[in-house]
């Protein structure tokens, strides 16, 4: 704690000339209200002093009644949160850019263009993200007065078809391809079999999640976040239950707590085990796939004993967990996680020491920890870079107050280093299980919930399997949300895929797009960069977005 | 494909092709919009626990290859087009197992402003497979009652289902362009 | 020869049905050994003859933007190759057929029409996947053939004769495994590469390129291919069964030695991650083809030595 006092002290004096302004409504996080001229002087002052990352950008539209929209940059460093909070008018929306000073941000600021209507001045790219190709225009899902009755009514809008350069031989990889079992669209542009460009469209699998939770109760909203993604399902309900207890300022029971980081620390194994046999797939070494996979289901059986459901378990509540974990299951559980903790060790020592399959893995897809820096890489992605960025370190949440995690970080940076990354932390999950076992506190499982969730905002960030996970949510007072954003890690993550791409063999791809695990389901953005071969920086994505986008998604 | 005919060897042919459809259902899956669940279970299926491979069912890439079309997820405003096409490059006779309640009926999404609903709502689906995520077995069950269906008297892109949308538009009329393009 | 005679030769045996019907059943038992390899049950044992004759009666597409001529020809060249190559081979332990020195060099010929129809096959359709799966699969033809003709021919040499009946006697009588070994193990990697196994199938890596050269090909044609593939995998193990293995003198040193190499060559494919296609160029070149070139070397100067002379 005395890290986060440092912290925020040195943080206040940095933002200083704006203390008048500066409010501390919990003792880790910061609000500064600003307008939208002052914006870029303050995010220059934090990133020059390099402090934190630009985690999330939010819109809200409070009302269709109010004059005002809100606009909310999160830098987290830490476990400290400063939320910037800049007000605009709802007549005209318009906030400047912050690519100058932090690149990375052009997604999140397509998002506020498409969603919301703002009008972001001098951001590189103002294409569609999540939404269709032809999507009306001058229309915002996330507005207060969006009607959906109004897709059919209006023009659609004209958007070109992907073109393809004669000259040059593009190569799509998507939405339908072996490679990826979720939907996006990539186009590699080869030069023989090196990647001289790289494009993504994502949005094929936009739903409008964020939307619906508006339409929803606080109870319903938890078994819709559950689908945001079937493989890390219960992290997205943890973040959102922890969020909304804080709001609620209810206590959840010691018992519960942790069970559901033993539920959390269960899905991070079979997320991981799920990624390795797909990347190994896509190296074309299905023997281990398969092997993964047979393993992996070790764990959907212990997931299947505590719920009754493989995939998507359902184990939160509001308030609490919905099973318990008898001395039966614990039983078993450390049976399996035992069995797996053999079986991850010679995983371990195949993607270590086998020479054809470090062929596909040793010093590709190389990202620096400079890169991974400056585009916020997330996870067990940032973590192969040697930039340690793990909230149930940094900002320790639920039970990870009373059981410490141990951090794995390797320096390489290449698809190795994920490997190795990913495959120690399957391990330490493994010990980290069984210690929370062995003091699982005795209580109750749930504690009474308030069907009104009090007014108000929080954040709510948890170390999901691929990274930080962070949500915002506020309440008017009222039975359902005002507004949820989520921001997921695969959409920091996807840039460094970018980075990755360019001047690597074609065959490579596959696999750098797997080192990342992306998950397009929780997802719902498009980044596109094209760099040319004879660009000295090819991550830089002013010079590179004004190619233009197309695509698909 | 099927003509009627009434000579002794061409109804054995007939017997023959129709046993050979039914051992060797390829599958081409696709992921319309769906939350993985569906997706993961599905290759599970693959693997050494379930192995589908042992009734013969193996995924394809190419939906040139492809005789059963698995569909996960409800059908984004951005996906349905791309769904379409790959319905249409698939060659006669084809097939489509609709997996999850998402891709029946839109599940939870089923009034979300960029989901257009259930796969049925863009092709003809002949096997749906409810559940979210219906387990391997669920799938395994659902393609075993697919293959119930093959049956050479029956036209191949009508084998069984009840929807008629777009009928007209799909059946008979393929898209020529290259494939997974 | 009578044209009856012949016929039979081409439509049933050693060519035709028995070929075909021999490349299925080894195909399959390639899968189930690859399948109980990866802890799984494993295809039916009719596996193979269903998806052919499945697909065989499927409905054909021909793609826009091909030519259509080609498109269906193809396939049938494929296939035409190794049936033809098989009349001069030991196939199922009988004497070649048809034997005229020099026929070795026809054969090797004959044996990469597949390959050599697989990639227009892929270079003559329109879409991406196909036109790089095709200079993916021209690009190894031209690692592995050399190579793999050089391992051929070392017990060519040893037996003074290209002719492949002549290699097959002399091979009865010495087992060219012990002699030269390094062209044994050259010439099975090759048949891996000629038939696109693990680690060489880069050229129809379905993670990146779909199928490959197949992308746009479905029923009749696709069949065709795959009974293409499997007749050369008979071939190929027949070819180096003799050569290598002590001969195949009677149908059933045929079968336990060309069933021995089809083990490992399934075993070999279930270790291999799979390789890049610089990789495969690299290695056969830098390593495959000097390795040979040394073994040659050696036994060159051991038959001087000993006042012999291979080359004699």
């Amino acid at each position: 704690m005395e890290a986060t006092t440092e912290t925020l002290q040195r943080t206040e004096a940095l933002l200083e000339p704006w203390r008048e302004r500066m409010q501390t409504p919990e003792p880790d996080r910061i609000y500064l209200s600003i307008g939208p001229d002052e914006l870029l002087d303050v995010v220059r002052t934090l990133h020059d002093a390099r402090w934190g990352y630009l985690s999330t950008i939010s819109g809200i539209d409070p009302s269709a009644e109010d004059s005002e929209m809100e606009v909310l940059y999160h830098f987290c460093s830490g476990p400290i949160v400063v939320t910037l909070r800049v007000a605009l008018s709802r007549e005209h929306p318009t906030t400047p850019s912050v690519c100058s000073i932090i690149p990375s941000a052009s997604i999140q600021e397509r998002e506020l263009i498409e969603m919301l209507g703002i009008d972001v001045v001098n951001t590189p790219d103002q294409s569609l993200l999540y939404l269709p190709d032809d999507w009306p225009e001058d229309l915002y899902p996330l507005r207060r007065d969006f009607d959906p009755a109004e897709i059919a009514k209006r023009e659609p809008r004209k958007h070109s078809k992907a073109h393809t350069d004669s000259d040059k031989f593009v190569v799509p990889i998507g939405p339908q391809h072996p490679a990826l079992k979720e939907p996006a669209h990539f186009e590699f542009t080869l030069d023989g079999e090196i990647v001289t460009g790289a494009s993504v469209r994502l949005g094929y699998a936009h739903r409008g999640i964020e939307r619906a939770t508006q339409n929803m109760n606080w109870t319903q909203n938890l078994y819709l976040l559950e689908r945001v993604c079937g493989i890390c399902s219960h992290i997205h309900a943890e973040a959102y239950c922890l969020g909304v207890e804080h709001l609620a300022g209810v206590e959840v029971p010691a018992r519960a707590r942790v069970i559901r980081e033993i539920v959390a620390g269960l899905e991070r194994i079979h997320s991981h085990l799920l990624w390795f046999g797909v990347a190994a797939h896509e190296a074309g070494f299905d023997t281990l796939f398969m092997y993964s996979w047979r393993d992996r289901e070790t764990v959907l059986d212990l997931l299947e004993g505590i719920s009754g459901n493989r995939i998507n378990y359902s184990i939160n509540v509001l308030g609490g967990v919905k099973y318990d974990i008898t001395p039966e299951l614990t039983e078993k559980i450390y049976k399996g996680i035992e069995f797996l903790d053999e079986r991850v060790r010679h995983y371990l020592n195949v993607s270590t020491k086998d020479t054809m399959f470090l062929q596909r893995t040793r010093g590709i897809g190389v990202m620096t920890k400079e890169q991974a820096e400056a585009l916020g890489a997330l996870g067990p992605t940032a973590r192969a870079s040697g930039v340690l960025r793990d909230i149930r370190v940094d900002a320790p949440y639920g039970a990870y107050l009373d059981f410490p995690v141990e951090p794995v970080v390797e320096t390489a940076g290449d698809l190795e280093a994920r490997f190795i990354v990913r495959l120690e932390e399957i391990l330490s999950t493994v010990v980290m299980i069984r210690e929370m076992l062995d003091k699982l506190p005795e209580g109750e499982l749930t504690t009474r919930m308030p069907r009104r969730v009090k007014a108000g905002e929080t954040i709510s960030r948890v170390e999901a399997p691929r990274g930080e996970l962070f949500y915002y949510i506020r309440s008017a007072g009222g039975e359902t949300p005002e507004r949820i954003k989520i921001r997921t890690p695969t959409i920091l993550n996807l840039g460094t895929v970018i980075v990755s791409a360019v001047g690597h063999q074609f065959a490579d791809m596959p696999m750098i797009l797997a080192g990342v695990d992306p998950c397009f389901s929780c997802n719902d953005r498009a980044v596109e960069v094209r760099s040319a071969g004879s660009d000295p920086e090819p991550w830089s994505w002013e010079k590179l977005r004004q190619y233009g986008i197309e695509h698909y998604r | 494909m099927s003509v009627q005919l009434d000579k002794p060897w061409q109804r054995i042919l007939d017997e023959v092709a129709t046993w050979a459809r039914k051992n060797s259902p390829w599958a081409i899956h696709y992921n319309s919009g769906s939350c993985n669940g569906c997706d993961i279970e599905i290759l599970a299926a693959l693997t050494p626990r379930y192995d589908v491979e042992r009734l013969g069912v193996t995924l394809h890439g190419s939906p040139r290859h492809a005789d059963v079309l698995i569909c996960t997820g409800p059908v984004t405003r951005q996906s349905a087009d791309r769904l379409r096409r790959i319905y249409e490059q698939m060659p006669e006779p084809k097939f489509v197992v609709a997996v999850g309640s998402c891709a029946l009926t839109g599940g939870v999404f089923h009034d979300g402003y960029n989901c257009l609903g259930g796969i049925e709502k863009v092709i003809p689906v002949d096997v749906f497979v409810p559940g979210c995520p219906p387990r391997p077995e669920a799938i395994i069950d659902g393609v075993v009652k697919l293959l119930q269906k093959v049956d050479p008297d029956r036209t191949p892109a009508r084998a069984g289902s009840e929807i008629v949308s777009e009928k007209e538009d799909t059946h008979g009329s393929y898209d020529r362009n290259p494939a997974t393009d | 020869m009578n044209t009856i005679l012949s016929l039979g030769a081409i439509l049933l045996f050693p060519s035709g049905l028995f070929l075909l019907f021999n490349g299925i059943v080894y195909e399959w038992i390639d899968k189930k050994i690859l399948a109980r390899q990866q802890n799984r049950m494993g295809p039916r044992w009719f596996q193979p003859l269903a998806d052919v004759t499945k697909l065989m009666v499927k409905e054909e597409i021909v793609p826009a933007g091909v030519n259509a001529t080609l498109f269906n020809l193809l396939p049938i060249f494929a296939l035409a190759g190794p049936l033809t190559a098989a009349l001069y081979m030991p196939v199922g332990g009988i004497r070649p057929l048809l034997s005229f020195k020099g026929d070795l060099i026809v054969t090797v010929y004959l044996l990469s029409v597949l390959t050599i129809a697989t990639g227009l096959a892929g270079a003559n359709t329109a879409s991406r996947f196909s036109l790089l799966g095709a200079t993916r699969t021209l690009t190894q033809l031209f690692s592995y053939e050399a190579p793999f003709m050089l391992a051929l021919l070392g017990p060519a040499i040893a037996a003074g004769s290209w002719q492949i009946a002549e290699i097959n006697d002399y091979a009865g009588n010495h087992l060219l495994l012990l002699r030269e070994p390094i062209g044994f193990v050259i010439a099975i990697i090759g048949l891996a590469g000629k038939l696109e196994l693990p680690p060489f199938d880069a050229p129809e890596a379905e993670t990146e390129i779909v199928a490959g050269a197949m992308t746009e090909y479905g029923g009749r044609g696709l069949a065709l291919f795959h009974l293409g593939r499997s007749a050369e995998l008979v071939l190929g193990l027949t070819l180096i069964a003799s050569f290598y293995l002590g001969g195949v003198a009677s149908p059933l040193a045929y079968l336990l030695k060309t069933l021995a190499l089809l083990l490992g060559l399934a075993g070999f494919q279930a270790l291999m991650t799979r390789l890049r296609i610089d990789q495969t160029v690299g290695l056969w070149w830098r390593y495959g083809s000097l390795i040979v070139l040394v073994q040659w070397l050696a036994l060159f100067v051991l038959d001087m030595s000993r006042g012999g002379g291979i080359f004699s």
